[in-house]
Parts: C-alpha cells; structure tokens; sequence
C-alpha cells in the first residue's frame, strides 16, 4: 500500500485527535434469559487501535453492534466523543462500520461505493470528487476507481469497503471480522496495510477478532473477552506476559499448565506441590487470585521459558525435571519440542541456531524453569472456560 | 473447447427422446410456415395480406398489445409491495407465499369464470355498488378490455411477486445496514440500494407476464367476448370455428413475429435501464 500523504489528511489531522474516544459504563445485554454481555466498562483512548478478542460467542460482536447502535443496551451507557449515544441510530453516530462480509454495493463502481456517503451529504461534486480520489490512493486502488465491485479480488474489496468508511472521516471505524474470509498470505499483508492506515490517520479503530495472533500484530490495546465479560484490557506485551488470569493466558500465546496443590504461603514464595516434588515460586507470580494453602493451582509456562538442558550443566537456580524428548520439530527460525516429564506434557521453544547442542528426539533430557518465569493461576471453572453463556 | 468423451452406442441413445422432442418441434414449426405461407392453390401471402389490411383485425393487433403491456406493468406495479412485505416478514414468507401461489392449484377456466361472478352486469361488485346507492346502472366490467386486463393481471401476478422476491432475497444480508451507517434514511436505502437491486426481477417478471399475456386465449374468450378478440383467441376461432388452418397459421406467425420482436425491444430497454447485470 502506498503511503499517499494526501492534504486533506494532514490537514484534518488536528482536529481528529480530540475524537475518537468511547466510554463505555455497565453495558449489559440480555435476550430474554440468555446474558450476552453482563455489565462491562471499558474506556478507548483517541486513535487507538483497540481489538476486541475472544472466542465465537463471546460477545464481542455483540459488544461492537452495540457501539455501533444496530442494537441497545439492556442497561448501561455509550459514549463516543464525550457525548451520550442511547438511542441513537447508527447513521447519527460518528461510527463507521467494515462488515464481515463487507456489504459493497455490487451496482455501483469501486468509486461509486466510496462516494456513497457523501453524496447523502450533497457534497459539491468537486470536493466529492477530490475525496475519492484521495481515499481510494490511500487504499491504494487509485487506479481501480471505474471498476465493478464483482471485477475486484478479496483483498481488493476489503480496502474498497476500508475507504467507503474513511473517506466520511468517521471519529470511529469499526471492523467486524472483516479479514476472516481472506486467505493468510493476504490476511498478512492486509494486517499491515490496515495498521499503517490506522497509524496514518490517526482514526480509533476497534477490530474485532477470534484470532490472537492477528489482535497482537496490530493492536495498541486488547480487551479479551469471554462468556460475556472483560477477562483483561491491556497492550499485547502485557497481555502475554502478565495475563489476568488462566483464560487469558491460554487464548493468548500457547502455555503449558502444570497442575499443581499450594502447600504454603510465605513472605515472597509460595510452595506448591507438583511434578518433581515441592517447589518455591515467588509470589509476586500469582496472577488474580490469592493463593491459600490446600487450594488448587495451575502453573503456567511459556514455551520458550522452558530450557533443556544438557545433563552436566549448571541448573544456576532453576527448577529441573527429570523428562525425555517425545518430538523435536523445527520450524524455520524455532525447534520445538514435545518433552514429557511424569505423566506431564510439556511444549518448549528453543532457537534453532541453537540446535546442536540441544537432544534428539527419544533422548533423556533435563527440563529447566526459572522460579520467576513461573506464573501461578487458579484452575478455570469448567462452565465459565467452555464458551458462550449464561454467567451467573 | 472442452474435451469431448468418447462417444459409445449406449450414450447415444439417452439422446434419443431429445432428438424425438426436437424432431417433433422442427416439423409443427416447418408445418405453421408452410401452412402460413400457402393457400388451396399453393404458395400464397394472401392470408398475410387480409389480415395486416383488415382494419378489424389492426384493432385485435393493438388491443393485445397494449393490453398485455398493461397487464405487465399493472402486474409488477401491484406485486412489487407484495414482494417486499414477504421480503421483510421472514417469518411468515413461506406461508404468505403459499397464499400467494395457492391459486395455481385451481384450473385457468374456472378461476375466469370466477371473474365472470364477481365483474358481471348482475355480478357481486355491480350488486354492491347498486345496493349502496354508488351506481344506477352497472358498470361495465367486463367483454371489454377492462375485463380482460383484469383477469390477466389477476392469473399472471404470481411470477412478478416470485421473479421481484427472488432479486430481492439475492441482495447480501447488511446492505441496508452498511448504507445506513453511511448514513442514509430507510428511505434513502430503498431508493438508492434495494429499489435498483431489485430492478432485474421487475424487469424479467414485466417481460415474462408480457409475453404470456400476449398469446393469451382463455382468459380473452371468456372476459372479452366475442366482440374485444385477442390474437390468441382469434387463431382458436380459426381453428375450432372456421376450420381455416392456413389462416391460422399465418396469425400465428404475426404472433410469433410480435412476441420475438417485443423481448428484443424490451431487452434492449433494461440493457439501457439496469446495464448488464452479472
């Protein structure tokens, strides 16, 4: 995509930094007795690129459809700019909208579509001209603009329904899974367009997604979401590393969960009892919950936390557990492993440039974990974990 | 060019009820031209020539034309709402559309004769208007155009609301949704974006319901009498009555003739109209 530095942006530019903010207090949903959304709070700054990400039947579309005023609220409030959106249609709210399935207009041309809205508007035919022209070099399909909708590939739809939605300066573009249907090659590259678009106009943007990778890539903030509710609203790096709790982490990047029994709580560590015997992790580890001796616990390692160790080397501090390499898998820049210890499976990720020094698999090995990598969760609820639902 | 298979005997004769179909409708058509074009003493346009100079028949070209143009628009006109309310009202469209479709189960004739009940000078809205006070003398509904406009429009009706409802049902599910975040009025939506999606379906209902309403033959002989003649109703006199098929024959070519030349011009209007449509 072309940077095009088109003068209408620039020039816009200072007066769209005071908007784009929304403000959403105890928003709930309800279909008669089923909860879709139970009373979330959540506040975007201005030119954000924000994600809402969790499972199908989370809530998220739900939650955008909402902001987007397709839907009222069973209870709470809605603000956008500062100003209270309840029982606004959408055409009154500073939103635009990319739909799943993009919803162009397939009678009208590429620039036809985009022109739509401000033809509502009666914009002069001049300036309406201008507009397209400059929201469709953004998109770069300045050259496409006499085209058919049905004449365009995927990729090429999706920036024509991105400028349809740009070109009224909207305070906020939402985007409902827009890139879902595209294959990855150009789900990628359409990630990077849309997060240099983003970036370029200075526009909030709230995405919503089932895919995590594709949320760290190119959000600002995060909110994860399940049954209904906000697990965690943070940036991706926080998000990955101090995750919320057990869901986040889970959806979030790949963990391995070791089960495990809290045995005693001091000033700094708590000991748990796991495989390998009982361990002292420090305390400042556990995430969202009070660990008590007696209770259930979760430990949770990233994969790349994980090292292997050859069998006379210095442990220098870390836990080891006796295991064997079930797998050894690589993966272009990465090997993988599968490593069992006990009956636990574990997965690590070690550089491949490391590879020489580093067991075949069905070899005996050394599994090694700094005590401060270690994240301590309570075991998720069965019924609150499975998916869409009914929250108590 | 695709590759062909191989031929072998037992595919070719699948073939064989194609051919024989074919075959048939080669030899009717070769049969109305040469009967066309013929009289008791050979070759001939002289039934041609009584029936374009005739001014009596000039009336029955023109009436069937320009009746079953009405019938057409008066039939897609009617049918557009009716098409939109079983677009709108997803719950009740299946049943809504039996109702709609439920008077095909009942023969042409007896429907027509229906009509006979209702628009007759001693028929039911004739008996009410007199009963009110409206009218002093019945109207007259029927064995006039009228009747026949109305009978027609009244057997054809159930293509427009399908042909409009299937263009309408074709238009992606948030259309109406995305033109209005861009921020158009419902109305706004229905002129700009569902009324020209849904043009294509109008347009193939009109020419349909015109061409069917053109060789038209039941609905004329029992509405229109034998005073307001339509073309089709004509070439069954000529069949059934007067036993003339020369005749016959060669007003079913100006039939033909007519219908063949309408789709090209109607064709050649939604090509303007709606552009080519993919």
């Amino acid at each position: 995509m072309s940077p095009a530095q088109p003068e209408t942006l620039a020039r816009a530019a200072p007066s769209r930094a005071a908007r784009g903010s929304i403000n959403v207090a105890g928003i709930a949903k309800t279909y008669g007795a089923t909860t879709v959304l139970s009373g979330l709070d959540l506040a975007v700054e201005a030119g954000t690129f924000v994600t809402l990400l969790g499972p199908s039947g989370c809530g998220k579309t739900t939650l955008l459809r909402l902001i987007a005023g397709f839907i009222q609220p069973s209870a709470g409030s809605i603000a956008i700019d500062g100003r209270d959106m309840a029982g606004l249609p959408p055409q009154r709210r500073p939103i635009g909208m990319v739909f799943q399935n993009l919803a162009l207009f397939p009678h009208f041309s590429v620039e036809e579509n985009v022109a739509y809205g401000l033809r509502l508007r009666n914009v002069p035919e001049s300036e309406l001209r201008r507009k397209v022209g400059t929201f469709l070099d953004l998109v770069g399909l300045g050259h496409l603009g006499s085209r058919r909708i049905s004449q365009l590939s995927g990729g090429q739809k999706q920036r024509v329904a991105l400028a349809r939605s740009l070109v009224l300066e909207p305070s906020i573009l939402l985007l409902d899974e827009p890139l879902s249907a595209l294959d990855l090659q150009l789900r990628k590259q359409l990630q990077v367009a849309l997060k240099e678009i983003q970036r370029e106009l200075g526009t909030t943007f709230v995405f919503v997604t089932h895919d995590q990778e594709e949320a760290t890539l190119m959000s600002d903030r995060i909110v994860v979401m399940s049954a209904g509710s906000i697990q965690q609203y943070d940036t991706p790096p926080v998000i990955y590393s101090q995750p919320a709790n057990l869901f986040v982490a889970k959806f979030v990047g790949e963990l391995n969960e070791i089960p495990g029994r809290i045995a005693a709580v001091t000033a700094g560590t708590v000991e748990i009892d796991g495989p390998g015997g009982r361990h002292a992790l420090p305390v400042n580890g556990t995430r969202g919950f009070s660990p008590a001796p007696g209770a259930s616990c979760v430990i949770g390692l990233r994969p790349e936390r994980i090292s292997i160790l050859p069998p006379d080397a210095d442990a220098g501090g870390r836990i080891v557990l006796p295991g064997t390499v079930v797998e050894r898998i690589a993966l272009g820049p990465v090997l993988r492993f599968v490593l069992r210890c006990g009956e636990q499976r574990l997965v690590a990720v070690r550089l491949a440039s490391h590879g020489a020094a580093l067991p075949e698999a069905g070899a005996a090995c050394r599994i090694a974990f700094d005590p401060a990598d270690a994240q301590i969760f309570e075991p998720l609820a069965p019924p609150a974990a499975a998916s869409f639902g009914e929250k108590p | 060019m695709t590759e062909t298979q191989p031929a072998s005997p037992a595919k070719a004769l699948l073939l064989l009820p194609v051919l024989v179909l074919l075959g048939l409708f080669f030899v009717s058509v070769f049969q109305l031209f040469s009967n066309g074009f013929a009289d008791a003493d050979g070759w001939s346009l002289r039934y041609f020539r009584q029936i374009l100079n005739r001014s009596d028949y000039q009336v029955i070209f023109a009436r069937t034309i320009l009746s079953s143009l009405t019938v057409a628009l008066l039939s897609v006109a009617l049918s557009y709402p009716i098409a939109l309310l079983l677009w709108r009202l997803e719950r009740w469209r299946n049943t809504l559309l039996i109702v709609v479709l439920v008077p095909w189960l009942v023969s042409l004739v007896v429907r027509t004769y229906g009509w006979l009940v209702l628009l007759g000078p001693k028929g039911v809205i004739n008996g009410m208007l007199a009963w009110t006070g409206i009218i002093e003398q019945p109207l007259a509904l029927m064995f006039n155009d009228l009747g026949i406009v109305i009978g027609l429009t009244h057997v054809l009706i159930p293509f427009a609301v399908i042909s409009i409802l299937s263009s309408l049902l074709a238009i992606e599910s948030n259309l109406e949704e995305a033109s209005g975040v861009l921020g158009a009025s419902r109305f706004q939506t229905f002129r700009r974006i569902v009324l020209p999606l849904s043009l294509p379906g109008a347009f193939t209902a009109l020419i349909v319901i015109f061409l069917a309403s053109i060789g038209a033959i039941v609905t004329p002989i029992v509405l229109g009498g034998m005073s307001h003649q339509f073309v089709g109703s004509q070439i069954y006199q000529e069949v059934m009555y007067t036993f003339n098929l020369n005749k016959a024959a060669a007003w079913s070519i100006c039939l033909l003739a007519i219908s063949f030349l309408s789709l090209l011009l109607l064709k050649a209007i939604e090509r303007r109209l709606i552009g080519t449509v993919e």
